[in-house]
């Protein structure tokens, strides 16, 4: 007796051919998404190559191409980063462990939390109009290196309070318990048991905002960073640019070697951007392998 | 047998959930007590009293008193620290920080002030000692904890919790997530430490209360049914209860 004489080959071929349809339309999705990026990196090593010389990093933004360089740009996202890294981490490491371990779970702490993770999409120009109110006239910082900085700050505080309450809470409750049960207090438990295991995601999600800083324009430009910078910032209330408003600055001008500049910019900030992603995930697998 | 622990008429609520009810027990000094019962029945949780881990349940309550060698251990008089100092405690789950083997048992004593390489290498060797690890870690102290088996994992826990030189230890289901052989080697452990230390343990095998225990509590809903000598107990159970508990007729 055959058992396979009651199948309907008619509708097993159906389903088949809408398996088939859905799976070349998710190649599809995805590779737009590859192609576009790739055409886009392409594109970009193209034009600016040439102009990826050592003149480019030691020189000043010039009126003529040849010989214009993004020194003071470069230097100022470092300077940005420096300063920005440690106070974001202070207050958004700070901010996590409060919520985390120490705040009770009211009605109060949930409105906060609502507030950080709608802060978090909140788009960055928001930020450039908070930070000109606040640093710039407010506390009369002008607009200055610290300015750009704490509004910089104010930007990625969100995503890293709510990526290390993320790492925290990771933390098993057990770990906590066994210190807790020693005779800790809660910071000696917060210091020697949660932190230790913490801190290699916390680390990571700092990297990734600190890396969604300094491709950011918008706040800077509300701000009043300067897109022609012929000198490096030698004190905090110095005026500043930043790599991508100098790549803003080239590309509004109409000559093809100021775009070819623009160009070799991207390629700077890209660069700058994938060695931040990749330490990222060094930390991450070496966290993995730890636990 | 001198009482070291009086229970007197304690009710805890977990927010309006009456967890214990009404419990009055004394507790003997340098002798092993086994709390035991169906899940649920409030064992885990009266334990957790002991050492106020209960404190960082949010909404927890309690009523009437403990006191440890005559101190109520819920007035102002205690301080949290110092009690847990006092009274230490095994968990269910082996839970090792991960660090390295010494410092986990380091962590205590440096929580509470010691620092001196000396002094902790004395404390970390008398505690692995105690523990009966110590032998087979004592070469490779600076390795990792988890590189251990879950049964010297429990045993580092016991000895991470004598480190800071209690006099009550707590055990709560301490080797239900144990195979036998690590579980036989827990038990004569305790054994052992009842010379110095009381301990009261938690357990989910009326087995291994049997075998280990001096006094035994039957737990049922929140309530202490029966209290006696374990042998008594389990052999000539007053409640019948008890009787139906311990001879598996629920539970």
């Amino acid at each position: 007796m055959n058992i396979f004489h009651d199948a309907n080959r008619k509708q097993i071929a159906g389903r088949r051919r809408t398996d088939w349809l859905l799976h070349i339309l998710f190649v599809t999705a995805t590779s737009i998404g590859v192609i576009a990026l790739c055409a886009l990196l392409i594109d970009i090593l193209l034009d600016g190559v040439t102009r990826l010389q050592p003149d480019l990093f030691t020189n000043f933004p010039s009126r003529k191409a040849d010989g214009s360089g993004m020194k003071s740009a470069l230097v100022g996202t470092i300077y940005m980063l420096l300063i920005m890294a440690p106070v974001s981490f202070i207050f958004g490491v700070g901010a996590a462990i409060y919520l985390e371990e120490y705040a009770g779970k009211n009605r109060f702490t949930r409105i906060i939390q609502l507030n950080i993770s709608t802060l978090a999409g909140v788009p960055s120009i928001v930020y450039g109009i908070l930070g000109l109110a606040l640093f710039v006239r407010l506390l009369a910082l002008d607009k200055s290196l610290i300015a750009g900085a704490l509004t910089m700050t104010l930007l990625v505080l969100p995503i890293i309070i709510v990526s290390a309450q993320e790492a925290i809470r990771s933390v098993p409750k057990s770990r906590r318990d066994a210190s807790f049960a020693l005779g800790a207090t809660k910071w000696q438990t917060v210091s020697r048991s949660v932190m230790p295991s913490a801190i290699p995601g916390i680390l990571t999600g700092v990297i990734l905002a600190m890396s969604r800083a300094i491709g950011e324009t918008a706040p800077l430009v509300m701000i009043g960073a300067l897109t022609y910078v012929a000198y490096l910032p030698e004190g905090l209330k110095d005026s500043f640019t930043v790599v991508p408003i100098q790549v803003y600055n080239w590309l509004s001008k109409p000559q093809v070697e100021f775009q070819e500049l623009a160009a070799s910019g991207i390629i700077v900030l890209l660069a700058l951007l994938l060695l931040m992603n990749f330490s990222a995930i060094l930390l991450r697998n070496k966290y993995q392998k730890n636990v | 047998m001198e009482a070291l622990i009086n229970i007197n008429k304690l009710n805890l609520f977990y927010g309006t959930f009456h967890a214990l009810k009404n419990v009055s027990l004394t507790i003997p000094e340098k002798a092993i007590t086994a709390f035991i019962g169906p899940s649920g029945c409030g064992k885990s949780t009266l334990l957790r009293t002991l050492n106020r881990m209960n404190d960082m349940i949010p909404g927890t309550r309690i009523e009437g008193g403990i006191a440890i060698g005559g101190t109520e251990i819920y007035s102002n008089e205690v301080d949290v620290e110092t009690l847990r100092k006092k009274v230490g405690m095994v968990f269910q789950q082996p839970n090792p920080f991960p660090k390295s083997i010494y410092d986990n048992v380091a962590y205590g004593p440096r929580l509470h002030g010691v620092t001196s390489k000396k002094a902790l290498d004395e404390i970390v060797e008398t505690s692995l000692k105690s523990a009966a690890l110590w032998d087979e870690v004592k070469d490779h102290l600076k390795r990792s904890a988890f590189g251990i088996s879950g049964g010297q994992q429990q045993r580092l826990c016991i000895a991470r919790a004598l480190a800071v030189n209690p006099d009550i230890l707590l055990m709560d289901e301490a080797t239900s997530a144990l195979d036998p052989i690590s579980t036989l080697k827990i038990e004569e452990l305790a054994q052992e430490l009842k010379d110095k230390y009381t301990i009261v343990m938690v357990t989910h095998n009326m087995h291994q209360a049997a075998r280990v225990s001096n006094q035994t509590v039957f737990f049922l809903n929140g309530e202490v049914i029966e209290y006696s000598d374990t042998e008594k107990l389990f052999s000539n159970p007053t409640d019948q209860r008890t009787e139906d508990y311990i001879s598996g007729r629920f539970g």
